[in-house]
């Protein structure tokens, strides 16, 4: 993410007001399912209500996400425990009420839709708490932003990732990033979120889970990806990107997205003077 | 080991060379320079009337040429400059030095006859381009700022990935397979402010001359090509300040004598103006960059020459002390020329050549440094044995110091641990020798053979794996995965760590059909050692040079090209076309989401595949009269390939050729220059091009709350069709004539039609509505300019 970032503002700086929007002719593949499974453990809840999101992929200007109906989706924990994700009214949406977190379990989540089974298994990540907040009025690169850095320590002595949310009042999209501690290893680190729009009284949110090397790199990917650096002198190759859900049925149809299930951290900030 | 294969090889030159003496015989030799400054001339054609042989002055305006003893017309011509036809009675070894003198100063109205550059039919020399510096200045380029690398565009068989972009691809190689030389000494990054520009100062700059295929075996190290760039020695008779103001940049250089005709200095800075391209208010921020050139050339005697240059360069973004970005090149050369007899030359040359990346990013508290050095010396000998055989042989060590990376923390309160990555030392030997030789009155070969070898040294620690395999394949994600290491072997300091040899064949033929008509055929096999690490459509500036080692194989090529050359209508004209194909193998590719900065262990994250380019090139010249250009045209196909290492794995792009990003299927650039008067010079330059390879995205889903495109096949697109045509005027004031100050006005317009080529186009989520776009990103619409030089 640094140094995308650095590549970009370069860019911008050398390059600005040469945009514009226009029409391209895009061929659309055969639609693929795709699984927005996060499971989030909000601190200080019990973690049981929980919801799995099920679509498939569209043709890249189309203005509707089909959602993927009537699937059969369920969690079971490593003691075969199973928890069950009923749609509710919003199509698409998968909810359960009685889901059990635990912090180093294994989960399984298995979706069967259309007579094919997917599943994948994964850990459920510990997440380290905010400790401090900063803000800086004289913020961001060119010293003129507000500034605002969420501080947390790293979790000791393993490797960790982090994949990290701003929601910002401004903005229809969030803003994620992902967070390794190899250079900050044991040490606090942070992270940083700038705008020249923000003002005194505005909440800015800060979402942090903890997640697997394997997720930290596709995110990576992922973000890459979508963001304005995907084309261009600065971009890499660009390609499907692979989660980590498998299709046992018919193994080269396989699912997009991804199962993960992290401890998560939230913290509200109020901009101030 | 390879030692003993390679005196074999030259006990067969000795054979193939079947010297015989039967007939008392004189060297004729010598130096070719310029009447006005003395500055020696390179590739001047040095033509025996009688024997229809002839020799090329070399590097250093030296020519010798050994001939039966007898009279000889000797006609001496250079492209620009007046012909010379002069009578010789050769009965004993004769120095002869000549001078030349440019065309345009002697006679003015006669529209010169002698400034042809007709093809040499004869030579094997064939896949070289050659540009003289005024050639280059005459073409109109954006902002008016003229631009060494950006010239060699408009030849066949050199493209770039876009406009704007660094580097530049030769017959389909990468743009790190270039090895771009300024006086001997290797440039490492040739681009400044991330490929607008050029790093050569164009008013040091004396000849430049592009390699593409049937490379001489003094040269190696690169795959694709190689980029001989020289700079002036300085004026030689007087002293003298020549300079321009222009739109980016304004240059000065002066020269003049040290000792009269003995010695000769240059000094010459470049330095775009601060500000530059950033319009952001009351921001103390600066962008900028700058070179120096310097040079010295002294003649000690008649047998000895020496040499010291230098360049310096740097680019520097600075952004409110919390971004700071420099990097450039400096380069070091000692050199000295000696003549052992009439018949050899030799050049002795030590080197020093380092490129420099450095970045501070304080709001993270991150500094970063990493670079290459490079320490170099050659000792390259010319035996001028016969008028029909020349043979060309030496040595060259390379030994480098790559720094991948080292990071500190900028204050005492970042959380950034200071980590220096180990540094990676490696030495590339090489012997080569060279023969070219006529053989018939028809046939002339040339042939040669490199023998380079590399050795990866300590001290460094490197990791093993299990399988000996850095990289491992995810069966059911079918995706690569970095392998975590199984243990650490330590080496010590010069201890060697991998080890490479490998023989290097050269060959070429040109096979006279008439006067004016040939035929030539070249073979050419060449290793490269280093890798240049990048994962971008274009290498950036952080991109780091890696070694071989034995994960990261070294690159081999080979390449045929066949060719047909004709001289038209009393040379008037000239016709190239040529034919390649070449292939590569162990090209590295890289996994997805592949981190590439900072990384310790590279081979966790590269794949190796190889690579094709075939083509076919054509070069159409009219090399006289007021009206003078050309036409190139290429026709080509550039592309990749990773296949996995077992039937399970995908490679990349599922095992499929891919087209690399700088494929351009049609290339088409004509390049015209039309002189009215005296006082008025045109100049129009014509590009079209197929749109650059890239992929786009055949759908769309949600994660998360963004939207992400889904990608397929890679660079299966392209984008839309790339032209745009540049003009510019020359007015040379009347006045100038007989007055010391001589000045001259450039206006240019770039893109006249103002085409919004499309550099990029981006697909993403508009960040005010949500909704999917596609965004193209224009460099450059219209760019006039103005630029003014002036001499005295």
């Amino acid at each position: 993410m640094k140094t995308l970032y650095i590549k970009l503002l370069v860019l911008t700086v050398l390059f600005s007001s040469c945009e514009k929007v226009i029409d391209v002719d895009l061929e659309t593949g055969k639609p693929r399912l795709v699984v927005e499974a996060s499971i989030n453990w909000y601190a200080e809840t019990t973690g049981n209500e929980q919801q799995i999101k099920l679509s498939t992929t569209t043709s890249y200007f189309s203005s509707v996400i089909p959602p993927v109906v009537g699937a059969t989706v369920f969690i079971t924990n490593s003691t075969n425990q199973v928890f069950t994700f009923v749609e509710n009214e919003t199509p698409g949406l998968y909810k359960c009420s009685d889901f059990i977190p635990v912090l180093g379990d294994n989960y399984t989540l298995t979706i069967i839709h259309q007579g094919e089974t997917y599943t994948s298994t994964e850990t459920l990540l510990n997440t380290p708490v905010v400790t401090r907040i900063e803000q800086d009025n004289e913020g961001g690169i060119l010293g003129e932003d507000i500034e605002v850095k969420f501080f947390f320590d790293d979790i000791e002595n393993e490797t960790n990732q982090y994949f990290l949310r701003i929601d910002d009042p401004y903005k229809v999209i969030p803003e994620y990033g992902v967070l390794e501690d190899r250079f900050f290893q044991n040490n606090e680190m942070f992270g940083l979120y700038f705008s020249e729009e923000l003002k005194v009284g505005d909440t800015l949110k800060f979402t942090s889970n903890g997640v697997s090397l394997n997720f930290y790199n596709y995110m990576n990917i992922l973000l890459a990806q979508t963001g304005t650096t995907s084309a261009g002198p600065f971009s890499t190759p660009t390609s499907t990107v692979r989660g980590n859900m498998i299709n046992q049925t018919n193994f080269n149809n396989f699912a997009l997205g991804y199962f993960r299930l992290s401890k998560t951290e939230v913290k509200e900030y109020i901009i101030e003077e | 080991m390879y030692l003993n294969k390679n005196l074999g090889f030259i006990l067969f030159f000795l054979l193939v060379a079947n010297f015989t003496f039967s007939q008392e015989k004189f060297t004729l030799s010598g130096v070719v320079s310029d009447t006005k400054n003395k500055e020696t001339l390179i590739g001047v054609s040095i033509f025996i009337q009688e024997t229809k042989t002839g020799i090329i002055s070399n590097e250093y305006g030296f020519y010798s040429i050994t001939l039966p003893k007898g009279d000889y017309t000797i006609s001496i011509s250079y492209i620009g400059f007046q012909s010379i036809e002069e009578k010789i009675s050769l009965n004993q070894n004769t120095k002869k030095n000549f001078l030349l003198s440019e065309s345009s100063e002697v006679l003015e109205e006669i529209v010169v006859i002698d400034t042809k550059k007709r093809v040499n039919i004869r030579k094997p020399e064939m896949s070289v381009n050659k540009l003289t510096i005024q050639e280059i200045k005459e073409m109109p380029v954006v902002f008016g700022e003229v631009d060494i690398i950006k010239s060699i565009l408009t030849l066949p068989g050199v493209t770039n990935a876009g406009e704007g972009q660094s580097g530049f691809n030769v017959r389909g190689g990468g743009a790190d397979q270039n090895l771009v030389l300024l006086d001997e000494a290797t440039v490492y990054n040739s681009s400044h402010l991330f490929g607008l520009f050029s790093v050569f100062n164009p008013d040091a700059i004396k000849d430049l001359k592009l390699y593409k295929g049937g490379i001489p075996a003094r040269y190696g190290g690169r795959l694709s090509s190689i980029l001989d760039i020289y700079q002036k020695e300085g004026n030689k008779n007087d002293f003298h300040l020549t300079g321009g103001i222009g739109l980016i940049s304004s240059r000065i250089l002066a020269e003049g004598p040290i000792v009269k005709d003995k010695g000769s200095f240059l000094i010459a800075g470049r330095g775009s103006y601060a500000h530059l391209f950033l319009k952001l208010a009351d921001n103390p921020n600066l962008a900028y960059f700058y070179d120096l050139n310097t040079k010295l050339s002294y003649s000690l005697n008649e047998k000895n020459n020496i040499y010291l240059s230098g360049y310096f360069g740097r680019d520097v973004f600075q952004l409110n002390d919390s971004f700071v970005n420099t990097y450039g090149n400096s380069v070091l050369n000692f050199r000295w020329n000696h003549l052992f007899s009439e018949k050899l030359f030799s050049n002795l040359s030590m080197i020093y050549s380092d490129y420099y990346y450095g970045l501070k990013l304080d709001i993270i508290g991150f500094n970063w440094d990493s670079g290459i050095k490079n320490y170099n010396i050659k000792y390259d000998f010319k035996h001028y044995l016969t008028d029909k055989l020349k043979l060309t042989y030496g040595l060259q060590s390379n030994y480098y110091d790559f720094n991948p990376g080292k990071i500190e923390p900028t204050r005492p309160d970042s959380g950034i641990n200071a980590d220096q990555l180990d540094r990676k030392y490696a030495l590339e030997n090489a012997i080569y020798i060279d023969a070219e030789q006529q053989i018939s009155e028809k046939i002339a070969i040339s042939y040669g053979l490199r023998a380079s070898s590399f050795l990866r040294l300590g001290q460094q620690t490197l990791n093993t794996y299990a399988n000996n395999q850095p990289v491992t394949f995810n069966p059911s994600f079918l995706i690569y995965e970095s392998s975590e290491p199984t243990g650490t072997v330590s080496y010590g300091k010069n201890e060697t760590i991998a080890q490479f040899e490998n023989l290097e064949p050269r060959f070429s033929i040109s096979y006279v059909l008439n006067e004016n008509q040939s035929v030539k055929a070249s073979y050419n096999r060449m290793t490269q050692y280093l890798h240049l690490i990048s994962n971008t459509q274009s290498p950036t500036p952080l991109d780091v040079w890696a070694p071989s080692d034995q994960y990261l194989k070294p690159q081999l090529l080979d390449q045929v090209a066949v060719g047909y050359f004709q001289n038209l209508n009393n040379d008037d004209y000239s016709l190239e076309v040529e034919t390649f194909f070449k292939k590569i193998k162990n090209r590295v590719d890289y996994i997805d989401g592949a981190n590439l900065i900072a990384n310790e262990a590279l081979e966790r994250v590269v794949l190796s595949g190889r690579a094709r380019a075939y083509g076919l090139e054509v070069l159409f010249r009219k090399n006289t009269g007021r009206f003078r250009g050309w036409l190139s045209y290429t026709l080509s196909r550039t592309e990749q390939q990773v296949e996995g290492r077992t039937a399970v794995e995908t490679g990349i792009n599922n095992g499929d050729w891919y087209k690399t990003g700088f494929d351009k299927l049609h290339n088409l650039a004509v390049v015209a220059n039309y002189k009215l008067t005296e006082k008025w010079r045109f100049s129009a330059n014509f590009t079209l091009q197929t749109g650059q390879p890239v992929t786009f995205p055949d759908g769309q889903y949600q994660y998360e709350g963004i939207t992400v495109p889904n990608f397929s096949s890679r660079n299966e697109n392209n984008l839309p069709l790339y032209h745009h045509l540049d003009v510019s005027a020359t007015l040379t004031p009347r006045k100038n004539k007989g007055r010391k100050w001589q000045g001259e006005w450039v206006f240019g317009i770039y893109n006249l039609y103002n085409r919004q080529n499309a550099a990029s186009i981006t697909f993403s989520q508009n960040k005010d509505t949500g909704s999917n776009e596609a965004i193209r990103l224009s460099i450059f619409g219209l760019v006039p300019s103005a630029t003014y030089n002036f001499k005295f």
